[in-house]
This record gives C-alpha cells, structure tokens and sequence, in this order.
C-alpha cells in the first residue's frame, strides 16, 4: 500500500514559489496499476518522484509499503529505490554505450549478486519483455518501443514491489504505446507489482485499474475506478 | 558497487575525435616533459660516469674545472712524488699533466661548436685507463699525432682517421678513434704533445689527473695537497668534479619541471573542458543512475575515473611518441650536443629512465585528476529531479 496523506510541495524560485502539490492525499493498493493523469504542470512528476523517493514533500507524509519515507536521508533514500523502485522514463535513459544486456544489468551493480548470477538475471528480466534475441544491441540499434522494453527489462531485474513510469508512451507510437501498456499491465498481473504511471495518454485507460486526476497541484476527482470489460 | 570501467572506457570511445584531442594535449605534455627529463638523465649519467672513483683531479684553488685552470711546472712537480699516488710497473707516477683548451670546431651539421681539446703526454693514456681505441692506433709521442672520441668524430667535420687538423701552429694528424663507456671523454679531441712543459718554467698545464694507488688513504692525499702553502692546488675525486659539471643537469631538471606544469596546467584546462561537455551531455544518464540508487559518491569517482582513463590514454600517447622520439635522436643524430659550465660541447645520448616515466606518469594522473574533479563534482551535485527532466 502507497500511503500519501496530505502532501504539499512546494518550489521556491528567488522570491517566486510554486506550489506544485497542495493538500494531496491518496491510497494505492499493492499490486495495482494506476495512472496520474492532468494537464502539463498539474504536478504530476512531483507526485511520482515523491512516491519514488526521489524528492521530499515539504509538508505531508509518504509512506511506501513498510517504509515511510519522511526523514529518510539521501544515501538511505537512494538504497530503498535500489532496491524497491523500478523506473521508467519517457526517453527511456538507457545508456548508449552499454548493450542491452549490459543496461539490464546497471541496478544489479548496487546488490551482492556475483557476475554469472547478474548476466542470469539480467536474461531473465530481458525474455519477459521479448528481447532475449536482442541482448547485444546497443540502445541506437534498437526502435523507440524495444528501448522502452530494454527500460521495463531494467526496472524490474530486481524484482522492485514498485514500478514508476513517467510518460512511458509519450514518445512512441501507437502501436508501440499499446505494447509498452499491455507489458506494465502484465507487471501488475503476473508479477503482482505496483505500477505508477504519469501520462497524457488516453489510451492508458483501458489497462489501468484506476486514475488519479491532478489540477494545479490538487488532486480533482478522487480515484476513479476503471471498469475492464 | 561502482560503476563498470568499461562504462567509462566505451564514454571516451564514443566521443573519439574529443578524446583524441585531449588525450593528444596531454600525450603532448608528456612528450616534450620526458624529452627533457631523458636528456638530463642522458647528461647526468654521461657525467657521473665518466668520473672514476680511484682519480683524482687537481686544479688551482678557485677554478672550477681545468678549463678555468693553471699549474705551474713547479707544482706540478710538488706533487708527482706525493705519497698515496699509483705508479707504473717501471717507477713513474700516475699523474698526468693536461692542457686544456677549446676550439670551435665546424659541426656536420654546418654549425660550429666549442670542444674540448686535452693535450696529454704519453703518461696520460694509462691514467685514463677507460680510453679504448676503436679504429686507428695509438699517438705515437711527439710526432704531432691525435686521437678522437667516437661522439667528436661523428659529430664534427675531418675528425676521421687519416684527417688531420691545424691547432696552435702545428697540424696534427689524427691516427685513431677511442670510446670511453659513453662517457664525456668521448666528446673530447686528444692531442700528443710530448712534453708539456719543454724545461721551461713558465710554461704549465691546466690541471692534473691522477691514479690513488689501491688502498692508500685518499682523504690524507687529498688534505695533503690543499695544505701546502708553496702550491696552492685543490684536489678533489673526478666523481666529485663531474657531478658539479651536472649541475646544469640539475637546473634543467628544475626548468623541466617549472616547464611542464605551466603546460600541464594547459592540458588540465583541455580535459576539463571535455569532461564538463561529457557530463553536460550525460544529464539524463546520470539523473537515471541516480534514481537507481547510485550515489553521488559513485557519480563522482566514475566521472574522475573516466578523466584519469583520458590522461593515462595521453600518457600512453605521449610514451610512445617519446620513446619514437628519443630512438631516433639518438641513432640518426646520435644524441643531443650540450654546453657544460665549462662551455665544452658533450654529445649526450637521451636516456629513458624509470624515475622520468613516472614523473610523467604522476604529471599525467594528476591533468586527469584536476581536470577531472571539477567536473565530476558538477556531476555528483546535479539534483535527480532536475536532471532528469534534461530528458
Ligand atoms: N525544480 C523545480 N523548481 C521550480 N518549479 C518546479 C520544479 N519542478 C517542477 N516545478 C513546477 O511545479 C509544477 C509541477 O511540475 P511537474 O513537473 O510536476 O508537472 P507535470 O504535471 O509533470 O507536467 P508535465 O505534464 O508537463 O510533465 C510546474 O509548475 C513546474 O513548473
Ligand atoms: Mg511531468
């Protein structure tokens, strides 16, 4: 369960401040896909970067399954997301001069696993997303949507209870949006993750379990539950 | 964990036209840094060895070498029978007059020079007893003949065997070549001049070598020598004498490395540029390895490593080119010519050695390191947030 209660942020810029978050509290059960939807600048980044422990709310807490996040120090911070916060990002960020393969291994680096068990789950990881065949390429040899793959492939070698996604449709096309959507809901239902996504996509409606509507940093609508035929 | 090396290593291969660049500043600093470290070696170890440990060279108090020097008949014969002083099977002492003086001579090269020109009697081939002949014979006494060391000869126009040259109204043919260990005796002409000072009073050499005979107390013949009023020489070991020679060894090695700092601090500011471009153009990256948990900590030793990786790549650059250099310094101009404190012109061969590779070596980690650290530390201060909207 991600516990959000109450949660402001706010930006200073000289003397200007933008409030990004106001007053924001919501509940995510674990195994769910939900998605935070609002127009450009309604905060939903903030949000997702809190929940991810990437950022501290200025007022509110955020609580993360067992974790609660208030207070934590960067360093300490940085080792929960190691451990269970996989990412995906819009450009997908792979690192160009590492292979496939190699870019599912990068979090791997941060645990105790030996090498041989590294390349093993990084196989792994790569085959649930449809690119063992591809492992060698380097990430310009690949399309927009296999990237995005190799991207899932590294957030979950892990095996994160959370996955976060800011916009993973937002450069691709339709056909690949559909095939980056319908792969973060098999996350959720083989895998049993919890999959938070940021994205302007109305397509993503038909995967997720719920939505959350930002506006101006309020949280508009509540969750709206999603009904799946 | 940190990150793999190979990361850092395939960063700087991508960006290959910024890193051969950089990496060339630094090869470059490193090339002309071990030039000059490898010709004081070269300097250092000519001197210090041609210097022997058993010799002695004696010369008015004050002079600094024999060039500077004079010795009376008089004293010269106060010290032949000194004891302590080597002697030939037949009886005569191991101490052998010399005149120095210092022609300019016309280089192959079309230049001139000052070299140094020891007069010797016969006595003086056995003091000198590291001179071998490599072509030709031996001077036969008082007939005008002379012999040359194998750097003059290569170095220096009608040195050869068969030549002869004019010198003090004579014309002195010379009849051989000699080697020496590579010492600076091989940069010197010898002419045979019989007997230095004919009976006449007046006349003297410049100074004077001299054999200690095997276990004699050197220290006691040296204090000997400096105490009698009557003759006012110095004697002093010829290792000692030669190492003062090098001080001009010493103060290149400081110009060296006053030299190659200002240059390093050139290259420092080349690799730092490439390295603040790398991390300007590895926002996104790196905001992404953050969010998977890597510190700053492991951002900033990744961005240095990577700086260290170019330096050493410049280093590598820079040995290769120097070693290509340096070979070819000395066999197609058979070494460098400089000038002593005396002004005599020695052939020095450049030396590579140990200590001067790794002066590079700790000059071209340190570019790295500097270069370096400014950047990685921009690195490992971007906020992850931010960074990663650089999407
Ligand atoms: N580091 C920052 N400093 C100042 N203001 C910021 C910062 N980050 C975000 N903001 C502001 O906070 C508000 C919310 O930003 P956020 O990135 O969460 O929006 P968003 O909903 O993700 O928008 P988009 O759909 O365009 O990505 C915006 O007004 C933005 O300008
Ligand atoms: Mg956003």
């Amino acid at each position: 369960m991600i516990e959000i209660h109450q949660v402001s942020r706010l930006y200073r810029r000289g003397v200007d401040e933008v409030h990004a978050l106001e007053d924001v509290s919501l509940q995510i059960p674990d195994g769910t896909f939900v998605a935070l939807m609002g127009p450009s600048g309604s905060g939903k980044s903030t949000l997702l970067n809190l929940i991810a422990g990437l950022d501290q709310p200025t007022s509110g807490v955020v609580k993360v399954g067992a974790q609660n996040l208030n207070g934590l120090s960067e360093d300490q911070l940085a080792a929960w997301r190691a451990a269970h916060v996989g990412f995906i990002f819009q450009f997908y960020n792979l690192i160009p001069v590492l292979s496939a393969i190699e870019n599912v291994e990068v979090p791997l680096l941060l645990t105790r696993l030996a090498k041989a068990d590294r390349r093993k789950h990084a196989e792994l990881a790569l085959s649930i997303v449809g690119l063992a065949d591809r492992k060698h390429h380097l990430p310009n040899q690949l399309s927009g949507g296999e990237q995005q793959r190799v991207a899932i492939a590294r957030a979950i070698v892990v095996d994160p209870e959370l996955i976060v996604a800011d916009e993973p449709t937002g450069d691709l096309d339709a056909k690949n949006a559909d095939d980056i959507l319908s792969l973060l809901r098999q996350l959720k239902s083989e895998f049993h993750k919890t999959v938070v996504m940021v994205t302007h996509d109305p397509r993503a409606i038909r995967y997720v379990d719920q939505t959350f509507h930002l506006e101006q940093g309020v949280l508009v609508n509540g969750a709206t539950a999603v009904e799946h035929a | 964990m940190a990150l793999p090396l190979k990361y850092n290593l395939r960063s700087l291969f991508l960006r290959k036209m910024t890193t051969l660049a950089t990496a060339g500043g630094i090869a470059l600093v490193v090339l002309v840094t071990l030039l000059l470290l490898s010709l004081v070696a070269g300097l250092r170890h000519m001197l210090i060895s041609t210097g022997r440990a058993d010799k002695l060279v004696v010369l008015r108090k004050g002079a600094s070498s024999d060039v500077m020097s004079f010795i009376t008949r008089d004293a010269y014969q106060a010290i032949r029978y000194l004891p302590g002083i080597a002697q030939t099977p037949e009886g005569e002492p191991l101490v052998s007059p010399e005149s120095i003086s210092q022609p300019l001579l016309p280089t192959k090269a079309g230049g001139q020079e000052i070299v140094l020109m020891r007069g010797v009697t016969p006595i003086g081939f056995q003091v000198h007893s590291n001179v071998r002949l490599v072509a030709g014979r031996m001077p036969n006494p008082s007939v005008n003949e002379a012999i040359v060391g194998v750097a003059a000869a290569r170095r220096y126009q009608g040195l050869e065997v068969g030549d002869s040259i004019l010198f003090g109204n004579y014309k002195w043919n010379i009849v051989g070549t000699f080697s020496s260990n590579g010492t600076a005796y091989e940069s010197e002409v010898w002419l045979d001049v019989g007997s230095l000072f004919n009976n006449d009073a007046k006349r003297g050499c410049s100074g004077i070598r001299l054999v200690v005979a095997p276990g004699a107390d050197q220290e006691a013949l040296i204090r000997r020598i400096a105490d009698d009023p009557r003759i006012s020489l110095l004697a002093q070991s010829e290792i000692a004498y030669y190492e003062e020679q090098a001080v001009g060894a010493r103060v290149l090695y400081l110009l060296t490395l006053v030299l190659a700092l200002i240059m390093g601090v050139g290259a420092v500011f080349g690799a730092m540029n490439t390295m603040f471009a790398a991390v300007t153009h590895r926002t996104a990256e790196i905001g992404a390895l953050r969010a998977i948990g890597f510190s700053r900590r492991s951002i900033l030793a990744s961005f240095i490593t990577e700086s260290v990786c170019l330096s050493f790549l410049g280093y590598l650059g820079g040995v290769m080119l120097g070693v290509c250099t340096i070979f070819a310094i000395n066999s197609l101009l058979q070494g460098l010519a400089f000038q002593l404190p005396s002004f005599s012109t020695v052939v020095v061969s450049l030396r590579i050695s140990p200590t001067s590779l790794l002066v590079a070596f700790g000059l071209a980690i340190f570019m790295g390191l500097v270069g370096g650290f400014f950047p990685a530390r921009r690195a490992a201060r971007l906020q992850v947030t931010e960074a990663l909207r650089k999407g």
